[in-house]
Order: structure tokens, then C-alpha cells, then sequence
């Protein structure tokens, strides 16, 4: 396992080195200057080119490239453009607030879709499975950030049982904190229950029509121990899949919830900083992003064998 | 005398009581109002990394010299007065007696002249430097301390909208600071002005706070005036929240999230005006909105097609429709609520189909594409694109909408590289300065739309002139030059539309837009 680990990193690397320079090669194709952006319509000729040069975006490229990936591998993302804030530690600040409000949802979302795909599987095409597909996928269908409003709406304005905006760190009031989650957790976990548990409905029929659980029932197991001890374990596999892929997405930023519920999450500084066109921001997210998908998946590898026996690392 | 002392604890031990419990309560709930903001401030430097927030920030922690009034006239702010030599070169200002910094040392002209050599020095890449160094209408030669409390300003050539530069909310008012807010190698520290407010907390992406200066020195004045007169704050702390979704925004101000919302769209003006509790305040304000066209664009380069599509927009419906009925019609540069807006600057274009139509068939038009480019980020640019689309419709020309996103429509303003664009300008306080943002040599800078020999030589007249007669003369002709070149087609001044909650006391909005937490009080505070 220890040499799949090393050997799964070692491919990463040659990856974030191509996903680097896309990253860099792409965002400067996009139109539009930050110096432009910062100085707006009163820009003149001098000052745009001073303060390209204040930005370093003088330089070409290739330069600007090498002494930005050079700065890479010592640990150092740079300076954001906007606020000139070191990179890291905002990229970190703001990581933590994603990481807890995805982690937390999906955590649920899982917790509560797989017994309930298992049990929609169980009785499929009864009135209880039918009521379940659909309601799974009513909320697969919702935006999240009409579902967010939603949600803003009834408990925040009609019902004033949460606050509507703002974000309380968890170490500086814990039970505050909870309070300003409460809402993006519910209306995150509500938008992935649902494909997550059609998910985990489709691969358990799958399961429940192969011999091995035609066989355990004719040895006269009781249902639930055909369920639970037979067919969750093969059937989540795949589940688990999607979980990861959920996982890695959403860790990248859910900016369309952070917008919404005015959270300060790693989504929203990257909406941020392709409108300010803050290219060392921008950058440090999308690697921060590529390194997530990596991890996860090398995470989602590691822990296949546990539901998936026919896997071996 | 038992009697007495028995009547006097009787009634005077709860009154004390109650009088304590209100002062403990009082100080230990200082008042705070909340603010919602758009985005984050990006720095507390003023006029330096800032932008439309971190001007409306710092304006309440910095003062300068002379400020914005509530008309958009320029009065003195930390100056007593200002006295300008006959032959407008040289500048006095005699300061204020007992105005303190927020660090509570007092106010003197070499704190002036320090501040201001710190926003001249190229290092520290203030955004008002190209206006002082001689790259604009003139340049400071010298400033002298003769007293401890007068501060002299020299310049080569005469300027009429220097005082007016000077008190631009985007060169952070040119505040005065006090040299401690820089440190020993240059780099800022944390602004230490004079204003009503000093810098609180700053949890960036979330909020920044404000809180009271206890020791400020107001004005004489009876009330506010703009960024100048009697600015006493009134409550404790001032919170602006960032929320970037209007709907979020919106959602806040209903649940009590925030008490003030500076600026909303003319669509939630309608709904939450008829929301019990909250209060609506509207002004006119000074951006600049209209269709810029590229004069050397073979097509758009001959008059006849730009005056066709000046004739053909109903400018009334057109405006009723981009401001719910809130804003008027205004076919000049100068913004309606400007001093030097008069009966000349309300002569607009007619709404005159049939000469459209002619004026286009003697150009040789025949329906060629003309590209219009707009943005969604601004709502009001992407609808005006729309609605001259429409209009031009129906006299036959072919405008091809281009939506870009906002930063590449601000690289294609300023390289000049477009046919037309639906286009707003930032608020310019100054006849003058709303005229220098359109006019220009496009050889050196294609960002400018008009470039008309004659009408550079009226403008810079008017920059060097500081009689207001002889100011509305010039702008007179400018007009009527402009409406006949028809290099762009100005078509309103946007409205501002402030949301307050009832209970909030002294918030008003304005025609420089931007909010203004002194003098506001909250409704038990006080009385």
C-alpha cells in the first residue's frame, strides 16, 4: 500500500506541474488587465504602465511564470494583487471555512441517502420507492441557490430562528458558529442527498439481483441481514465513488452557497479573483483545487478495499 | 427632617437605580449600526489600492483640507478657509484651531505638508498623483508652513478644479494623516486621521468596523454637509458587512442582518418601499451613463449615422424604464445635479424618426451590423444595450449586442478598440472633470471619445478658470459643440437608493452616493 501511496503521489507530480502552467498560460488569456481593473475609467496611459510594473506584469510570461513557480516550491504563493495578503494563509483561512461546511454536509448527506437508497432498492417500484426516487430527484433538480434562498427565507426572515448573514469562526464562539452553519450544511446536504441516494438505490438493485443474494436468502437469512451484511457492502462501492467525486468538487469551492449565505469560503475568493483579474489569488485556488481532486482520490483508492474486497492496492 | 429623608430614599434609590441600570446597560451594549457593503474594502491606505467601498471606508477615519457639500460643491473641511492668490497660483489654508488626530495629538500644517509629500512621492502610488504632478492640469511647486496652523500651496499653472481634485473620495479626500500611520521604512500601518470614526476590526471577506472618536473636533456648522460640516458621530460602532448577493443583501436588511443598505436596484426600491418598517431615501447622483461610439470607425466615423442613432432613442421611456421612473433625462455631460447644469445642458437630442431615417439614407447606410458591446456585471449597461437595440430597430440599424464580461469591456474601453459600448462613467464632481473623462487626443489616449480640436481648447479653459460665470460659458459651448459631434450619447444620471430601517435616525443619501454613518443615530440612542 505504502508503494501505491508513493507511486500515486509521484504521478501527481508531473500533473500539478502541466496543471500549473495551464493555469497560468490560461488566465492571462482572458481579457481584461488587472492594473485596468484597479485603477477604472480614470486610468491614464502612466499610470496603467506604473502600476503594471508595481505588479510585476511587465515582465513576459515565461518570467513572470518562472519566478512565480520558483516562489511555488519554496512554499510561498505570493501576494494577492487586491488586498496584498500572502496567498497561503488566505488560501488556508478560507479552505477551513469550505472544507467544514462540504465535510459536514456530505458527511450527512451520505449518512442519511445510503440506508435510504438501500430501503427505496428494497421495495423498488412499491409507492414508498416511488416517493423516494422522487423526491430524491425533485432535489437533485433544485438549484442550490434557490434552495438556499429558500431556506433564508423561511428560517431567517419568516421564522427569525437563524441569522440570515455573516460567518462566526468555530474557535471563536463555538455555539454561535453552529448557528451561521446551520443553513449551507441543510441546504448542501438537501442538494447531494439526492444523488447520492439514487445513486446507492441503483447499484444496491444491481446487487440484490445477483446469485450470491438469491443464494444467502435460500440459506434463509432474515432481509435485514441480507441487506445490511450483504448487499450494503458491494452496493456502496460504487457510492463511495460518487462520494469522492462529490467530495473533490465541492472541497474546490461551493461559491454559489458562499455568495448566497455571504460565507467566506475558498469559492467566493475565486469568483473574487477572476472579476478583480487577481492572478496570484486565482492561481494559488486553482492549485489548491488541483491538489484537493489528488488527494481525494487518492483517499477514495485507499479506502475502496474496505467496502470492495474484489479490490486489491 | 426623618420624613424627608425617608420620602428622599423612597423615591430617589430606585430612580438611581434605574439610572444606573440604564448607564451600565449603555455601556456595556455600545450602539452599533450595521451597514451592508458589496464587496470587501481592499486596503485602508486612502486614494491608494481602493476602490468604490474602501473610498466610503476611509472617508469616515480621514479628512481633508477641503471637502464635498451636499451639492457637490467643494467647502472647507479641516481648513477654516482658503484663500486663492489673483493670480490663482498660490493656495492658502489656515486649519481649524483644536482639531486632534485619533492618536490624540493635535493638528498642525507640517502634518499637512507631510501628508502631502507622502501622496506626491511616486512610492507610494497614490492614485490622485498624475493630477499634482503636472501630468494633469497643473503641478504642486511647493508647499510652505509660514504658521503652525496655515499651509501654502504653490502651483506652475492656474487650476479651477484643484480644490475639487483634492476632495475626490477616490483620492481618499487627500486626507490628512498623521505621519504615524506609516512606518519608519514607508510601509502603511493603519490610518490615524481626524475623522469622526477610527479603524476597528477588519475580518476581511466578512466585515469592517468603525469605532467612535471620542475626542473629534466638528465643524461650527449646525448639521452635516456632504464630507464636510458638523460630522459628530453619534453612535458607537459602524459595522459594513460584506455581502456580494442582492438577494442575500436583501434577505439581511428584512431579518434585521443589517440596518442600512446604501444601495439597492430601482426593482427592490419598488418592493421594499411597501415593507412596513423600513424607509426608502432616494438622491440623484453624478455617474454618467450613455453609448460611447468609436469616431474612426469607418462607420461610425461619419456624424450623419451617430446623430441617426442620437435622433432615434426615446430617451423618456428608455430612462423610465433603466430607473423604475426615478431618474430624468439627461442628454449632457454635466450631471443634473452639478451647479453648472442649466437651461443650455437640459437642450437634448429630439426624438425625430423621420430625420433618423434621413440622415441615414444621405450617409449611405443599408443596415451594415454595428457591434454594441455591453456587460451583465452592471445591470443598467446590459438593459440600455437592449432597449437602444430595440429602439434603433425601427429606423434600421442593425446593432449587434457583444456581452463581455467587465474587465475585458474596460480593456476594450480603454484601447479604444469598439464600435459602440453602453458605458457609465464614475461620478465626476466637476463640470470639468466630467468633460475630461470624454475628451481627448485618441493618438495618446483611445479611451477618449471625443477628440475635437476646439473642444480641447474650451476644456482646458475651463480647467485653468475659477470665475463661475466664465466656467458656465465655456460649458455652454461645450455643450452645444458636443451635441452637434455627437461622439457619445449621454442619457441619464443614475439615482441612489439607500434602504434604511425604521429607528435609524440622519441616514441620507445623496449625489456623491456614498454612505455616510456621522450624524445617523439610532432611535433609542438618541433621544
Amino acid at each position: 500500500m505504502f508503494r501505491f501511496i508513493l507511486h500515486r503521489l509521484g504521478m501527481a507530480v508531473p500533473t500539478l506541474l502541466l496543471i500549473s502552467v495551464m493555469v497560468f498560460a490560461l488566465i492571462r488569456f482572458i481579457p481584461g488587465d488587472p492594473a485596468l481593473l484597479m485603477l477604472g475609467d480614470m486610468a491614464d496611459a502612466q499610470s496603467l504602465a506604473q502600476m503594471r510594473s508595481s505588479l510585476g506584469l511587465d515582465h513576459s510570461v515565461v518570467t513572470q511564470y518562472l519566478i512565480w513557480i520558483k516562489s511555488v516550491l519554496s512554499g510561498d504563493l505570493g501576494f494577492s494583487i487586491s488586498t496584498r495578503q500572502a496567498v497561503l494563509p488566505l488560501l488556508l483561512e478560507r479552505f477551513s471555512v469550505s472544507a467544514t461546511i462540504v465535510l459536514v454536509a456530505v458527511a450527512l448527506a451520505t449518512l442519511i441517502a445510503v440506508p435510504v437508497g438501500l430501503f427505496a432498492a428494497w421495495k423498488q417500484n412499491s409507492a414508498m420507492d416511488l416517493g423516494l426516487v422522487a423526491g430524491a430527484t425533485l432535489l437533485l433538480s433544485i438549484p442550490s441557490f434557490w434552495l438556499g434562498l429558500l431556506l433564508l427565507y423561511a428560517f431567517g426572515i419568516k421564522l427569525g430562528w437563524l441569522p440570515v448573514v455573516g460567518y462566526v469562526m468555530f474557535a471563536d464562539d463555538p455555539l454561535k458558529a453552529i448557528t451561521y452553519l446551520v443553513l449551507p450544511i441543510v441546504t448542501l446536504t438537501l442538494v447531494e442527498f439526492g444523488a447520492i441516494a439514487r445513486m446507492a438505490r441503483a447499484s444496491t438493485i444491481e446487487v440484490l439481483r445477483l446469485d450470491y443474494i438469491a443464494h444467502a436468502r435460500a440459506k434463509g437469512l432474515s432481509e435485514g441481514a441480507v441487506l445490511w451484511r450483504h448487499a450494503l457492502r458491494n452496493a456502496f462501492a460504487p457510492t463511495w465513488t460518487l462520494v469522492g467525486l462529490i467530495l473533490g468538487n465541492l472541497l474546490g469551492g461551493i461559491a454559489v452557497l458562499e455568495t448566497v449565505f455571504t460565507l467566506p469560503g475558498v469559492g467566493r475568493l475565486m469568483v473574487d479573483s477572476i472579476f478583480a483579474r487577481d492572478y496570484p489569488v486565482l492561481q494559488g485556488c486553482l492549485l489548491l483545487i488541483t491538489c484537493i481532486y489528488v488527494l481525494v482520490n487518492l483517499c477514495v483508492d485507499l479506502l475502496y478495499p474496505l467496502f470492495d474486497p474484489r479490490v486489491k492496492l | 427632617m426623618h420624613h424627608y429623608v425617608k420620602k428622599a430614599l423612597y423615591f430617589g434609590v430606585p430612580t438611581l437605580s434605574l439610572c444606573l441600570a440604564a448607564l451600565t446597560l449603555q455601556a456595556g451594549e455600545p450602539s452599533l449600526i450595521k451597514v451592508g457593503f458589496n464587496g470587501d474594502i481592499r486596503s485602508t491606505e486612502p486614494g491608494v489600492n481602493r476602490d468604490e467601498n474602501s473610498d466610503a471606508f476611509i472617508m469616515h477615519i480621514v479628512e481633508g483640507l477641503v471637502a464635498y457639500r451636499e451639492d457637490a460643491s467643494v467647502g472647507p473641511m479641516l481648513a477654516k478657509d482658503v484663500t486663492i492668490s489673483d493670480d490663482g497660483l498660490t493656495y492658502t489654508f489656515t486649519l481649524r484651531e483644536g482639531v486632534k488626530f485619533q492618536n490624540g495629538k493635535p493638528l498642525t500644517a507640517e502634518d499637512v505638508k507631510w501628508t502631502w509629500q507622502h501622496y506626491l512621492d511616486p512610492k507610494t502610488q497614490w492614485r490622485c498623483l498624475p493630477e499634482f504632478d503636472g501630468r494633469g492640469v497643473s503641478k504642486i511647486l511647493d508647499i510652505s508652513v509660514p504658521e503652525p496652523l496655515k499651509v501654502v500651496f504653490r502651483i506652475d499653472k492656474p487650476n479651477g478644479v484643484l480644490l475639487a481634485t483634492m476632495s475626490r473620495p477616490d483620492c481618499g479626500g487627500s486626507g490628512i494623516v498623521h505621519p504615524d500611520s506609516v512606518a519608519a521604512d514607508g510601509t502603511w500601518i493603519a490610518p490615524i486621521g481626524t475623522g469622526p470614526f477610527t479603524l476597528g476590526q477588519w475580518k476581511q471577506g466578512q466585515y469592517v468596523e468603525l469605532n467612535r472618536f471620542k475626542d473629534y473636533t466638528p465643524r461650527a456648522e449646525a448639521k452635516p454637509d456632504g464630507f464636510t460640516g458638523n460630522k459628530q458621530a453619534f453612535v458607537d460602532r459602524v459595522r459594513f458587512v460584506v455581502i456580494p448577493d442582492a438577494a442575500s443583501a436583501k434577505a439581511a436588511l428584512l431579518s434585521g442582518g443589517v440596518d442600512v443598505l446604501p444601495d439597492v436596484t430601482a426593482m427592490d426600491e419598488a418592493e421594499l418601499k411597501n415593507v412596513p418598517g423600513m424607509q426608502v431615501r432616494t438622491s440623484p447622483v453624478m455617474t454618467l451613463g450613455g453609448l460611447l461610439f468609436q469616431t474612426r470607425d469607418p462607420l461610425l466615423g461619419d456624424v450623419r449615422i451617430r446623430r441617426a442613432v442620437a435622433l432615434s432613442l426615446d430617451y423618456s421611456q428608455m430612462v423610465a424604464t433603466l430607473s423604475n421612473g426615478l431618474s430624468t433625462v439627461n442628454n449632457s455631460i454635466i450631471p443634473t445635479t452639478s451647479a453648472y447644469y442649466d437651461a443650455t445642458a437640459h437642450t437634448g437630442y429630439p426624438y425625430d424618426l423621420d430625420e433618423a431615417r434621413r440622415l441615414l439614407k444621405a450617409a449611405g447606410y443599408h443596415g451594415q451590423p454595428i457591434k454594441l458591446i455591453v456587460n451583465k456585471r452592471y445591470p443598467q449597461m446590459f438593459d440600455m444595450g437592449v432597449l437602444s437595440q430595440a429602439m434603433l430597430q425601427a429606423v434600421g440599424v442593425n446593432i449587434v449586442l457583444e456581452t463581455l464580461e467587465w474587465g475585458a469591456q474596460l480593456e476594450r474601453y480603454q484601447s479604444g478598440n469598439f464600435q459602440m459600448m453602453a458605458f457609465s462613467y464614475s461620478p465626476r464632481f466637476d463640470a470639468a472633470l466630467s468633460y475630461e473623462s470624454v475628451t481627448g487626443n485618441k493618438d495618446k489616449e483611445p479611451r477618449k471619445v471625443w477628440d475635437n480640436p476646439k473642444a480641447l481648447v474650451l476644456l482646458r479653459e475651463a480647467q485653468s478658470e475659477s470665475v463661475a460665470p466664465k466656467r458656465q460659458a465655456l460649458f455652454d459651448q461645450l455643450h452645444t459643440l458636443m451635441l452637434a459631434d455627437v461622439p457619445m450619447v449621454m442619457i441619464y444620471n443614475g439615482t441612489s437608493i439607500g434602504v434604511v430601517k425604521a429607528g435609524i435616525e440622519g441616514y441620507r443619501s445623496w449625489p456623491i452616493s456614498k454612505p455616510r454613518l456621522w450624524g445617523v443615530s439610532l432611535a433609542a440612542t438618541s433621544k
